[in-house]
């Protein structure tokens, strides 16, 4: 199992990268930061890629379903054999499985099982309300971002050394089992906050 | 009007017998209908929210700021829309009607919200203009502020017919300045620049009697001067990058580099945006062929294009206006500026002995607009210090500093005009989520009423959702005709008509 201190040293190597490069914001301060800030640093969470592990996430998350009947929005249900898996960590650290089809976008995924996410703009890339944080281990088998992902990720809160934005990232064979985090972008303010406990 | 007793009794027949908390939104922009969806999704009790618009249409800045070329910004509308339509039934827990039409403070007290609702949220944006105070600002042909021209171009009631513009003529107008450099400031260049460019706006919804105006002047240069250095930049990287892309129609920007050299900057200790705004503008200064990178090349610049058609824009920065100097009509000839200084702690310090002179045709303010105290404020004991109402995360503080029960405040007027939507859409749902804490922990008022939509009853016309709807359809359909995603209709009584009319499409 991949502990938290070999993800930062995996990636601190690949810190700091030159002006041109597009990858600007980087030092192990603010990354050390950023996992801190987002919900990875759970120990008991593996980070696996491999189908064991999804098994592994699928026993562990509490409201993963394998049934297909919830699909709403513009999804399309995978053929079967071709399902790919990923896993949300939600702003209160709970974790959802979803089998989805390639080309499927991370904010079409989450729209159509109702979770945390905006979506402002209507995934055209102008809001930057669908940031996630992607699992360090999966960041570079994506594809970079485009300038003008980086352009609303300069305006997105809490932005970490992996966010992407959830409407520009795309389920693929490559990320398979991908894990993203949703950012605590408001602060749940609730009853017990005024009460004494 | 119904007599009160009558009225409770109807209320308590209908809406199946559910007592919900009451709400009323003061403002229909970005914040006061997030704070609506907010509540509306997540409240467990049940609640009535009426959402109060000034003008006959619903969506603040959305409509009426954001430029018309950046439609996808406005796909939070439908947002906004389907939470109208899913709530207004009256047949779940909750309930939600939109009345617009009505000034809260104006044809309806606040004290009347206040006395007769649950929880009252103030969300009603920023009505009125930063100034810079100096001589000729108010009275010199040619000196707009942002949010004036903003207004008309985007086909605002209150703007779109103003004389102000249209008496002006724009056949003159060659050099403009624009004071500060937030992105309101680069939209008004971007206007400015492009606006013989039919295939940017032809489809859009900006105002048609805006754009004949624009058409008539032979813009040549745009310069955008803003009072600190190139690192205190306001603007975004994604509006920056827009105006440089316009080099694909022979528009081109500069910037001197007595402000911005590449080696002159500590790299390091710039923010992520700074470093890529510092990339951008080093690598679009050079030629073409030069840039290192494809996004830079995205258009081939058109280069040979005639010096009546070649455009400028500049950003200029280190600048304090003084005064604004006019030619015996009245027209704006040039405006005066001392060159500053900046501090390590980000002061300027105006050099008096540094007066520089601008020869311009038009000069638009852009600092950003005011948020304005109702008049019932001091009545009421509300505070409203440093442009914004006093609150704590939007709870709303007396001239005492003490939290007025029930009284919250969101979005531009809660902390000025700063804030993409997404920024908006952030604090409306903390301010949701708190009034969500209170409500489910304070007891109703004895005074609250369940329907207040009574209040409205007692001038011209209120407006309905279905009423904005069916305008909604037209305004959609007139443009499906004009080959444009939009025409809107432009004054409040064309508005209001429509209402009585109402097609059959
Ligand atoms: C020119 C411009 C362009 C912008 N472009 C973008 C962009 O491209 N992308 C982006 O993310 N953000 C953009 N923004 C920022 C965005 O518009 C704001 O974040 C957002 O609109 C603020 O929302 P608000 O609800 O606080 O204010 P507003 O949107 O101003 O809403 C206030 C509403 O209250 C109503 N009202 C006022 N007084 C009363 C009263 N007494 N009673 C009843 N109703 C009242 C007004 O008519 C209005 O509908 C832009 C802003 C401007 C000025
Ligand atoms: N596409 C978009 O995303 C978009 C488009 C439009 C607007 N918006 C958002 O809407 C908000 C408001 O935008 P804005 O451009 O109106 O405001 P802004 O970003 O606050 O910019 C105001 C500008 O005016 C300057 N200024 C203020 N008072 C001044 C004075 N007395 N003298 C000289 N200069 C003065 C400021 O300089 P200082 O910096 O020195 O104070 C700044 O350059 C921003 O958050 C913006 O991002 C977003
Ligand atoms: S949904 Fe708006 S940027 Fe992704």
């Amino acid at each position: 199992m991949l502990s938290l201190t070999n993800c930062i040293s995996k990636k601190s190597s690949l810190l700091w990268k030159p002006l041109t490069s597009g990858r600007l914001f980087s030092s192990l301060a603010s990354y050390k930061y950023a996992l801190r800030h987002s919900t990875f640093n759970d120990p008991t969470i593996s980070l696996r890629r491999h189908p064991k592990a999804i098994n592994f996430y699928k026993s562990q998350v509490r409201s993963f379903s394998s049934t297909l009947t919830t699909f709403h929005g513009h999804l399309n249900p995978p053929k079967p054999g071709e399902e790919l898996h990923i896993t949300f960590v939600l702003k209160d650290g709970e974790q959802k499985t979803f089998e989805v089809s390639e080309g499927d976008s991370l904010l079409d995924i989450a729209q159509a099982h109702n979770l945390d996410m905006e979506g402002a703009c209507g995934g055209s890339c102008a809001c930057s309300t669908c940031h996630v944080i992607v699992d360090p281990d999966y960041i570079d088998a994506l594809p970079e971002p485009e300038d003008d992902e980086n352009d609303m990720l300069d305006l997105a809160y809490g932005l970490t050394e992996t966010s992407r934005l959830g409407c520009q990232v795309k389920m693929s064979k490559e990320v398979e089992g991908l894990r993203v985090a949703l950012p605590a972008m408001t602060r749940n303010v609730s009853n017990n906050d005024f009460s004494n406990n | 009007m119904m007599p009160n007793f009558l009225r409770s009794l109807s209320t308590t027949c209908n809406n199946r017998d559910i007592q919900r908390k009451t709400i009323s939104i003061v403002g229909s922009g970005p914040s006061g209908f997030y704070t609506a969806y907010r509540l509306l999704s997540k409240s467990k009790i049940p609640i009535k929210v009426t959402l109060w618009e000034k003008l006959p249409v619903p969506f603040g800045l959305s409509r009426y700021g954001v430029a018309p070329d950046h439609p996808e910004v406005k796909n939070c509308e439908e947002t906004f829309t389907s939470i109208a339509n899913e709530y207004q039934k009256d047949n779940g827990l909750h309930d939600f009607q939109f009345i617009g039409n009505r000034t809260i403070g104006k044809d309806i007290p606040l004290k009347d919200l206040i006395e007769k609702q649950d929880a009252v949220i103030l969300s009603y944006g920023c009505m009125g203009d930063k100034k810079l105070n100096i001589p000729g600002e108010k009275d010199t042909n040619g000196v707009f502020s942002s949010r004036q021209f903003v207004n008309w171009y985007n086909g605002h009631p209150e703007y779109s017919t103003s004389k102000v513009f249209s008496n002006f003529d724009w056949s003159r107008i060659k050099n403009v300045g624009i004071i500060g450099n937030g992105n309101v400031a680069l939209d008004i260049a971007r206007v400015l620049l492009s606006n013989n460019i039919g295939e940017l706006w032809d489809k859009t919804d900006i105002s048609p009697l805006a754009m004949k105006c624009l058409n008539q002047a032979p813009i040549k240069n745009v310069k955008i001067i803003a009072r600190r250095d190139f690192v205190h930049s306001k603007f975004t990287n994604k509006e920056l990058r827009e105006l440089w892309e316009l080099e694909r129609y022979g528009i081109f920007g500069s910037i001197s580099k007595k402000y911005f050299q590449l080696g002159n900057l500590n790299i390091s200790n710039l923010s992520r945006p700074m470093k890529r705004t510092a990339e951008m503008c080093y690598e679009y200064l050079k030629p073409f062929n030069e840039r290192t990178k494809k996004s830079y090349k995205k258009y081939q610049p058109l280069v040979n294009v005639g010096e009546t058609q070649r455009k400028t824009w500049e950003l200029d920065y280190l600048k304090t206006p003084t005064s604004i100097k006019r030619d015996s009509n009245g027209n704006i000839t040039a405006l005066e500026l001392f060159e500053n200084n900046i501090t390590e702690d980000n002061r300027v310090i105006p050099m008096k002995d540094h007066v520089i002179n601008y020869d311009m045709d038009l000069l638009i303010t852009s600092l950003g607009y005011e948020a304005k105290p109702m008049d019932e404020f001091k009545e009421l004991g509300i505070q409203f210090e440093h442009g914004h109402i006093a609150n704590v995360e939007g709870r709303v503080q007396n001239q005492e500093g003490i939290i007025v029960p029930g009284l919250y405040t969101a979005g531009w007027v809660k902390h000025g005009s700063k804030g993409v939507i997404a920024a908006t859409m952030m604090d409306a749902f903390n301010v949701a989520d708190g009034i969500l804490a209170d409500l489910e922990t304070f007891p109703s008022k004895p005074s609250v009423e369940q329907d207040i939509s009574f209040l409205a009853d007692n001038k011209v016309e209120k407006v309905s959702w279905s009423d904005w709807e069916s305008l909604n359809n037209y305004e959609l359909l007139q443009g499906t005709n004009q080959g444009k995603v939009r025409a809107k209709v432009l004054t409040v009584p064309e508005m209001l008509a429509h209402k009585h009319q109402k097609p059959s499409y």
